[in-house]
């Protein structure tokens, strides 16, 4: 497994690396921390780059290094990197330019062998997909605090699956909310939903929305599916059947408390991006992380 | 696949918005106004109106930058003969002349100049002129970064200023917050003082030399670098103090003196050692440089003078291809010969004279003096573009219809060139201003707060010296 990390600044990113850390090592994952810097227009590129190299030249470092130190030193605080990489400091010298606007440095891991740190520059977006095309990254995680917008956009067109960090709170005890349904990403969902209840040692809840009053051959079989498997890894779960407009009855049974795992939309792109999806509904509705498994 | 089409189509929508316009205005009617000049100043309305649509698209992508910008350079060529306005030898003549050498000139030898480390000696020079007070120092980053801007070009000289800032502000303190108001003044003073400095000399910017291009080639004047100087200069030299007190009273920093962090300073320089024998002949070849393009720019053409000057940075070993060619913004060469070029064809095929006629009568009502209406229409026009484009592609776009309106094409000139320096308001109003937002010290909401008072009083004082100041 392979997980991709973006941190926005040391400001506001602290809980977004914080839980990211905590379920890559759950999935035993290898992690890449990537910070993505303002984009520079192409006007200015190569004056700003000059610039830059006279910066370097006074000891200065480049904009955003500063973010990929503070990653290192949570890393080391929390022992997610090797004690003889920590020993050696945030090695700022290998931090190696491998394409125009993207330059990355490599640790000794804990949980995997990769720890992997990356500093981009340009529209947020178009950098965190092309990280993941290129470095075929299973999840993505990104913070709350972003742009509701950059939310949507990282679902719609980022392909892996999608962890956002919104308004987590380290203080507070969650729950897990697992949504299921006969689609096809279900086990899937269930799959992830129990590693991240195994990281945070969470209860599970699990639940079949029907916006009618019966519950179908396949959500009742998709229910016992899940329980099944809750049993199997000694995770405590409760199953809930629930009537309604499925984002609305999700809401209101994840509150404030609970982090979602749900799966993605089978819809096709087109009809997502006119209409929408669960999914989007449920993050831009719910107060809590989200984890939209693809 | 889908999703793949849906993604590129969002992040291309500007791409495809400036196409829908241009296929929507090739389908409408050519406008009677241009109809109506046909004959006298206009020998093919079809032509001038295909050279606006081109303009259009090329201003919406330039905005908004769906595509890379060379990318919208190739297609301002390519729609030229494609549309019918030229043919392929016409537009290849229009596209490189001496201007466009200067600019390929100017941003090599910036390069092999900012390459050579002098920005200690810098630091150096500015703490001896100014001594440890906070609002000397801004006025020696405003003052020195304006000189040296005017002769050899803005980029160069906030790129070789911008190290001595930083290690000012980081000496006082790392704590940002302690530091904000401090950071700004200081990395402002540098923007702004070698935007101001452009002006100055032909040399301080490629759009100068657009302009003097235009001039020659529509037989309006031949300005000599000297006669250049003795036009702006003057406004320069007021612009600096007053340019340092609106930014003293914008961002009026806590720090009144910067003792401690001016002594470190000195130590740090003095670490770096003294010039060495390759940094005495940079600067003697920019000397040559200079020289050649004060008493033979009229014979030899700015251009050739700079690109004498890359060649002996080359072959004296100061600066290496590999790092020339790495630097150089050959987009940007491309983008603005292309701007020049379909600036010419606006001037050829009337165009510019339409847009001149009718911006004047859209605006008539606000002013019942003509020379001052005019006057205004070239600066705001050029003032607000420079601000979206860049200074040069709004000089070669604005220049032929600036020089269309009517009254002294050397003050209409003057004018535009001066007013496309007024990049204040944004980050990407040029790359002086993008350097020091890439520091991460100042916000973008910073340069409005002081770049509009930067507009409102450069536009006043260039009013004030176009009245008053006559050229000989």
């Amino acid at each position: 497994m392979k997980f991709l990390i973006a941190v926005g600044s040391k400001e506001y990113s602290e809980s977004t690396l914080r839980v990211g850390m905590q379920i890559a090592k759950s999935f035993q994952a290898a992690v890449t921390i990537v910070y993505v810097g303002p984009k520079i227009s192409d006007f200015s590129l190569p004056h700003v780059r000059l610039a830059q190299e006279r910066m370097e030249e006074w000891d200065f470092d480049r904009p955003g290094v500063e973010v990929l130190e503070w990653a290192f030193n949570f890393l080391a605080k929390n022992d997610y990197i090797t004690s003889t990489t920590i020993e050696s400091g945030f090695p700022k010298n290998t931090l190696v330019q491998t394409d125009g606007n993207r330059c990355d440095v490599y640790l000794q891991g804990t949980i995997s062998t990769d720890v992997n740190l990356i500093l981009r520059n340009g529209d947020i977006i178009s950098e965190l997909r092309d990280e993941v095309a290129r470095g075929g990254f299973d999840v993505t995680i990104i913070g709350g605090s972003q742009k509701r917008r950059m939310a949507h956009d990282m679902i719609q067109y980022i392909d892996s699956s999608i962890l956002i960090v919104n308004k987590y709170n380290p203080d507070k005890t969650y729950g897990l909310l697992l949504p299921v349904d006969d689609s096809r990403k279900t086990p899937q969902a269930v799959k992830y939903g129990v590693r991240v209840a195994q990281a945070f040692g969470i209860k599970v809840d699990l639940l079949t929305v029907s916006k009618t009053n019966k519950f179908g051959k396949g959500y009742r079989n998709a229910a016992k599916r899940a329980a099944k498997m809750m049993r199997r890894m000694g995770i405590e779960y409760e199953n809930h059947f629930k009537h309604g407009d499925p984002a609305v009855v999700i809401r209101e049974t994840a509150g404030n408390d609970h982090i979602i795992v749900m799966g993605t939309s089978t819809k096709n792109p087109i009809a997502k991006f006119f209409m929408g999806s669960k999914p989007l509904q449920v993050m831009e509705s719910n107060p809590c992380p989200i984890l939209i498994v693809k | 696949m889908l999703q793949h089409i849906i993604f590129w189509l969002t992040q291309k929508r500007w791409l495809l918005f400036a196409l829908a316009v241009g296929a929507v205005l090739l389908l409408l009617p050519v406008p009677s106004s241009m109809e109506s000049m046909q004959g006298e100043t206009m020998t093919d309305p079809i032509k001038a109106y295909r050279t606006m649509i081109i303009v259009i698209m090329a201003i919406i992508l330039i905005i908004f930058e769906p595509v890379p910008l060379p990318a919208v350079a190739l297609m301002m060529l390519f729609l030229q003969v494609i549309l019918g306005i030229d043919d392929p030898n016409g537009v290849a003549k229009s596209f490189m002349n001496d201007a466009v050498f200067f600019i390929m000139g100017s941003l090599m030898m910036a390069v092999a100049i900012v390459s050579q480390g002098l920005d200690s000696r810098l630091a150096l020079g500015i703490i001896r002129f100014t001594g440890n007070k906070t609002w000397r120092i801004a006025f020696g980053f405003v003052g020195i970064s304006a000189f040296l801007s005017s002769f050899i070009g803005e980029h160069t000289v906030t790129a070789m200023m911008m190290p001595v800032g930083l290690t000012l502000i980081y000496n006082t303190s790392t704590d940002r917050d302690a530091t904000k108001n401090l950071a700004a003044l200081i990395l402002f003073s540098i923007a702004y003082g070698s935007a101001m400095g452009s002006i100055g000399t032909p040399s301080g910017g490629g759009r100068n030399v657009i302009m003097i291009g235009y001039w020659q080639e529509f037989g309006l004047a031949d300005i000599s670098y000297l006669g250049w100087m003795r036009y702006t200069y003057p406004m320069l030299l007021v612009e600096i103090p007053i340019a340092v007190a609106i930014l003293w009273f914008t961002f009026r920093p806590k720090q009144k003196v910067l003792d401690s962090a001016v002594r470190k300073l000195k130590v740090q320089v003095a670490r770096r050692g003294a010039m060495t024998g390759q940094n005495i002949l940079a600067i003697i070849v920019f000397l040559i440089v200079f020289l050649g393009w004060v008493f033979f720019s009229k014979k030899m053409g700015l251009g050739i003078i700079a690109l004498i000057g890359v060649f002996l940075y080359l072959v004296l070993g100061l600066i290496r291809w590999s790092d020339l060619n790495r630097n150089t913004n050959w987009g940007v060469i491309l983008l603005f010969g292309a701007a020049i070029s379909i600036g010419l064809q606006m001037k050829e095929t009337g165009a510019a004279l339409w847009f001149a006629n009718s911006a004047i009568d859209i605006m008539k009502n606000l002013s019942e003096d003509i020379s001052i209406l005019r006057w205004l229409i070239a600066v705001l026009l050029t003032g607000v573009l420079t601000n979206l484009l860049s200074n040069s592609a709004t000089v070669a776009v604005i220049g032929p219809i600036v020089l269309n309106m009517g009254g002294d094409p050397i003050v209409m000139g003057f004018s535009t060139a001066i007013a496309s320096a007024f990049a204040y308001l944004t980050v990407v109003a040029s790359p002086t201003c993008m350097i020091i937002h890439s520091s991460g010290l100042v916000q973008r909401s910073d340069f409005l707060k002081a770049g509009w008072k930067m507009f409102i009083m450069s536009i006043v004082i260039l009013f004030i010296m176009s009245k008053f100041w006559a050229v000989s």
